[in-house]
């Protein structure tokens, strides 16, 4: 199954994430980010599923928070950017 | 016993706060630095507690509610942000030595004292509207002094900083969880309190709201960029090197929730009444001085008393033996003895907490009737 992570600045933002869109009923859990997109070193992400995608956009926006970098699952096991 | 020294640390907590601490020793493991379920029930604890403590105090965002160690922990790290060689700092008359010394740290700094009479805020007012005029690159302003509960008028000094473009610090040591406190209406650059005061958490916590980009005291890993070897600039993380005192935390969060439950105002309000109580039968007492304001808004949880021909910590020692806890002294705050002339002496510190009842100030002051006839 397809799945986003959106990418954190910390792990503290990455729960502020996970819970706005908690808020607004899409799952989000946080997980640490896989290395191959974690930047940095050691990094959070918001895992939601594919079709939340445009919702979950939409309610961070509305709550002045903005994604770092988001990545979509490929079959392989792989990440690849979305452009946002 | 009865426990009236809770200016130092609160003793009566609520029951959840020793049942959440003893339970994260036991069940949570360090957030950040894992995706195991203990790591993250750990992160999910700590930003639990950022939440409430966001939620109390009216800071915009979590991120901005720091972990430190104590209160004196998060003025170290404000006054190092802040505070430059050479620069110039105004202080209020009542700052406690968690300020003074981090500031008699930096070499060159002036230090001007606003002083004020004590229990009078107009005149505090009055002499930070002076100093403050003459340049300065921080102010700092004590909300409550520990030794004598003078509230003073954070609220104003606070616009007189703003008007100046001066960023101020705030030691919310003896106001947290015993005064409302707004953090975002106040617009300071930080506010340093306790966890184990009036928050009524475990010793080894307090928390940090930063208004401002801070400099870090401490440098470490943080679970988070492992690869950059400069601190994260993204709160909290920029502040939090090394393992939280997650078990402290833990218990932080149960004394944040029994605050929320409880209401500060109705706690403010229990501890004025037990002040008043206090004050004014020891003010029926021969040879006792006692220092009580007039207005009842100008004096929080604290209490300061002399009794005369007695060296005050012996007075605090008899009372010890009785089964009472006070603490007697300078109280780590020779300023502000210094600001109401009772450095040479010091004084008997009687402090209250929402768990302090009427009977035991009776009690108390039944007590301090046979001492003071000696």
């Amino acid at each position: 199954m397809l799945y986003y992570l959106i990418v954190c600045r910390s792990l503290t933002y990455a729960q502020r994430t996970a819970a706005a869109l908690e808020r607004a009923g899409i799952t989000a859990r946080v997980i640490r980010s896989p290395r191959s997109v974690a930047g940095e070193g050691c990094s959070h992400s918001v895992r939601i599923a594919q079709w939340d995608l445009t919702d979950a956009l939409r309610v961070l926006q509305r709550a002045g928070m903005s994604p770092k970098r988001i990545f979509v699952s490929g079959g392989n096991g792989g990440y690849q950017e979305v452009p946002l | 016993m009865i426990y009236l020294d809770s200016a130092a640390t609160t003793l009566q907590k609520p029951s959840a706060v020793a049942r959440a601490s003893g339970w994260a020793i036991g069940h949570l493991a360090s957030p950040g630095r894992g995706g195991h379920r203990p790591a993250m029930a750990a992160a999910e604890t700590a930003f639990a507690c950022r939440e409430e403590a966001a939620a109390l105090f009216h800071v915009p965002d979590p991120e901005q509610v720091v972990f430190t160690f104590n209160a004196t922990h998060g003025l170290n790290i404000a006054i190092r942000t802040l505070a430059r060689p050479g620069g110039r700092a105004v202080i209020s008359g009542y700052e406690h030595n968690a300020v003074t010394r981090p500031l008699h740290a930096v070499p060159g700094l002036e230090v001007a004292v606003a002083r004020g009479a004590l229990f009078r805020p107009e005149a505090v007012l009055e002499d930070f509207a002076r100093e403050l005029d003459r340049g300065a690159d921080l102010a700092v302003c004590n909300h409550v002094s520990n030794v004598f509960g003078f509230v003073l008028p954070v609220e104003e000094v606070a616009r007189l900083c703003r008007a100046r473009e001066i960023p101020l610090i705030v030691d919310a040591s003896q106001s947290a969880g015993c005064l409302p406190l707004d953090f975002q209406a106040l617009g300071a650059a930080f506010v340093a309190m306790p966890g184990h005061k009036g928050l009524y958490g475990p010793q080894g916590t307090g928390l940090l709201l930063c208004g401002t980009d801070p400099v870090p005291v401490l440098y470490g890993g943080t679970g988070s960029e492992s690869r950059r070897q400069s601190m994260p600039q993204v709160l909290p993380d920029r502040l939090e090197a090394g393992t939280h005192n997650i078990a402290g935390v833990a218990g932080l969060r149960e004394g944040l929730r029994f605050l929320r439950r409880r209401g500060i105002a109705s706690i403010a309000a229990h501890e004025r009444a037990l002040i008043r109580q206090l004050g004014e039968g020891l003010r029926q007492l021969p040879g006792v001085e006692v220092f009580l304001s007039q207005d009842p808004e100008v004096q929080a949880g604290v209490l300061s008393f002399r009794l005369a021909g007695r060296d005050c910590e012996e007075v605090g020692e008899a009372l010890g033996e009785q089964g009472f806890a006070l603490r007697a002294g300078l109280h780590c705050a020779p300023l502000a003895h210094q600001s109401a002339g009772t450095l040479e002496t010091g004084t008997v510190r009687a402090s209250v907490s929402a768990f302090n009842t009427p009977q035991e100030i009776g009690r108390f002051l039944d007590a301090m009737g046979r001492l003071a006839k000696g």
